[in-house]
């Protein structure tokens, strides 16, 4: 069943297309360029630049002066590098944990024919298509200690009113709260797509079969799954080490810096402090971590095959 | 026997769930819209009201402000991110079709690198992009935030049409050239219009991605190409913790994306299976 399910995959997959490409040069000139010359000239030049600005003490407003890896040797000798990393560290691991999980029990919960899911399937699409800014804005209210609907509804069930932007821990809890509210749908989407595309003979037959549950979602659900859930692994885990909105409009990174992600401490260095090149730093430092998270997660989630080969059989 | 009663109460137990989950992902929301219709004191009323009269005195206040003036904001999102995604969707559309269909020499490199800006921090590219638009004097306009979205824009769905042009055989272009259509008219004429749903669905996306839009329109705009959701940040400053009003404006900025939301709901999951799920 498993072999005949991966099969039909890579059947539908690209191997077969593209080979009825005949030499048109101009024409893929004309696919291509318009493009590639966008995107050379809209992203090379500012990757350059701030690459380039990083190893100076630029000021905005002052002049450049060439120093060498000193911006980047004050940041890993000083401390707030390594707290921001770490807290960012802690957020991304804690939400994507619990987004991962309730994402795809709630998508197979959604995945019964039951009156109202149809209803719920929709409810549960609003959220992660609002602006993030606007989810932590109105949250804020939500939460509110005093007035909030979340800190009464907690009073019923008996619960002292939290205070949560004035503890740390409550206000790590607030932004791991909100994100899992807003983003747990994206990972129901795409488990909902991934299993709206088994075949029904199969799914008929798993119903019949009378294997245990682990092994039903083993052989028959897994193999439709696994590319969509590593990719929304992959997207969550990536969008929350670049978080930025929530943060801001939510906590504002406090009290004091317990909520401070690595973005929201160069937005700070550049548009509060103005130190171009020391936040430059700071962002090809993320942009580091990132590609290293990234590599490590395809490397382990996809061995043996190259991760782009992968995406491009899938079909994705 | 007790294996249908089994089967009933599991069936239950997960329709109860399914309500719960609604519940929770839906009565924030109702609640921001109510909390929008209710008065300062009402807002602080404790328990919370749940049945009060209506006013409409915070959407009037709303609109009444200066600074920031949500109309001119509106009207620059909504033109900022039509323009963004109509351009965007031409490029993206001719190079996912190129890359679907032709071997270019480093195409998989190409490709992976056009994905990976996905991935990209914003806040690496707002820097750049704020010296860059000083540097030629386009800092605080349109031109400036149509063009960094096109980035993302175009990222995103040339990677989301790429699955959609895979999945039609390539035995129909086959036989579209023999009847003598030229290489353009072939992706023209009859790859485009069977992309059509992954093109509407992408568009939304699109459209969404640049009305959300928050880090880049805080450092690229001042007051002239302002957009919706930087009014919304600035909101606060400006009344003071006066709910009604912030939900209010809440509530203006999510109804479209709600409402685009519920109108496209089925093409959400087909276009996330890339063309797969007929």
């Amino acid at each position: 069943m498993n072999e005949q399910a991966v099969a039909s995959r890579s059947e539908s997959g690209s191997e077969d297309v593209g080979t009825a490409a005949t030499p048109d040069r101009g024409f893929v000139r004309l696919l291509l360029g318009p493009t590639l010359i966008f995107l050379i000239v809209m992203v090379i030049f500012p990757l350059f630049y701030s690459l380039g600005v990083s190893f100076t003490d630029y000021t905005l407003g002052g002049s450049a002066r060439f120093i060498g890896f000193r911006n980047y040797a004050e940041l890993v000798t000083g401390g707030d590098l390594w707290v921001v990393s770490l807290i960012t560290l802690r957020f991304t691991v804690i939400a994507v944990a619990i987004e991962m999980v309730l994402g795809i029990l709630i998508a197979f919960a959604l995945n019964q024919r039951l009156p109202g899911v149809g209803i719920a399937r929709v409810i549960v699409f609003l959220p992660m298509m609002l602006a993030p800014l606007i989810v932590g804005y109105f949250w804020r209210f939500l939460l509110d200690q005093t007035f909030g609907l979340v800190n009464w509804s907690l009073g019923l069930i008996g619960i002292e009113p939290v205070a949560w932007f004035v503890v740390p821990r409550n206000a790590m809890a607030a932004i791991v709260l909100v994100d899992v509210w807003q983003w747990t749908p994206f990972v129901v989407l795409l488990t909902l797509a991934a299993l709206g595309t088994i075949p029904h003979e199969l799914r008929e037959a798993a119903t019949l079969d009378r294997a245990p549950a682990w092994m039903k979602f083993r052989q028959i659900y897994w193999p439709y799954m696994k590319f969509p859930v590593v990719l929304a692994f992959l997207f969550r885990t990536i969008d929350c080490l670049k978080m930025f909105d929530l943060a801001y409009v939510l906590t504002g990174g406090g009290p004091g810096d317990f909520t401070t992600t690595l973005s929201l401490l160069v937005y700070r260095y550049s548009f509060l402090f103005f130190k171009i090149g020391k936040a430059s730093a700071i962002s090809w430092i993320l942009v580091i971590v990132i590609i290293i998270i990234v590599n490590i997660l395809l490397g382990v989630l996809m061995p043996a095959q190259k991760p782009e080969e992968e995406a491009v059989s899938t079909g994705l | 026997m007790l294996k249908a009663a089994w089967t009933k109460i599991k069936q239950v137990l997960i329709f109860l769930s399914i309500v719960v989950i609604g519940l929770v992902f839906l009565l924030p929301l109702v609640w921001i819209v109510m909390s929008s219709f209710k008065t300062r004191v009402q807002n602080f009323a404790l328990p919370p009201l749940v049945i009060f009269k209506p006013t409409l005195d915070n959407y009037i206040g709303l609109f009444k402000l200066q600074n920031p003036a949500f109309m001119g904001d509106f009207r620059n999102s909504f033109i900022i991110a039509v323009i963004s995604t109509a351009i965007s969707l031409v490029l993206a559309s001719l190079t996912a079709y190129g890359f679907s269909r032709y071997e270019v020499k480093g195409g998989g490199c190409l490709f992976g690198w056009i994905l990976s800006l996905r991935f990209f921090p914003v806040v690496a590219m707002a820097i750049p992009m704020y010296v860059l638009f000083r540097m030629v004097g386009l800092l605080d306009t349109h031109v400036a935030l149509i063009l960094v979205y096109c980035i993302f824009n175009i990222s995103f769905a040339i990677w989301f049409l790429k699955g959609f042009f895979d999945e039609i055989p390539p035995s129909l272009e086959e036989a579209a050239r023999l009847d003598g259509y030229s290489p353009f008219e072939v992706f023209y004429k009859v790859c485009l219009p069977l992309v059509r749903p992954g093109i509407i669905t992408a568009a939304i996306f699109c459209l969404i991605q640049s009305v959300n839009e928050f880090l880049i329109a805080l450092s690229l705009t001042a007051r002239v190409a302002e957009t919706a959701p930087v009014a919304l940040a600035k909101l606060q400053t400006a009344v003071g913790p006066d709910w009604g009003k912030m939900c209010a404006a809440s509530t203006v900025l999510m109804l479209p994306v709600l409402i685009f939301t519920i109108l496209v709901r089925n093409e959400l999951i087909r276009g996330m299976s890339f063309g797969r799920l007929k």
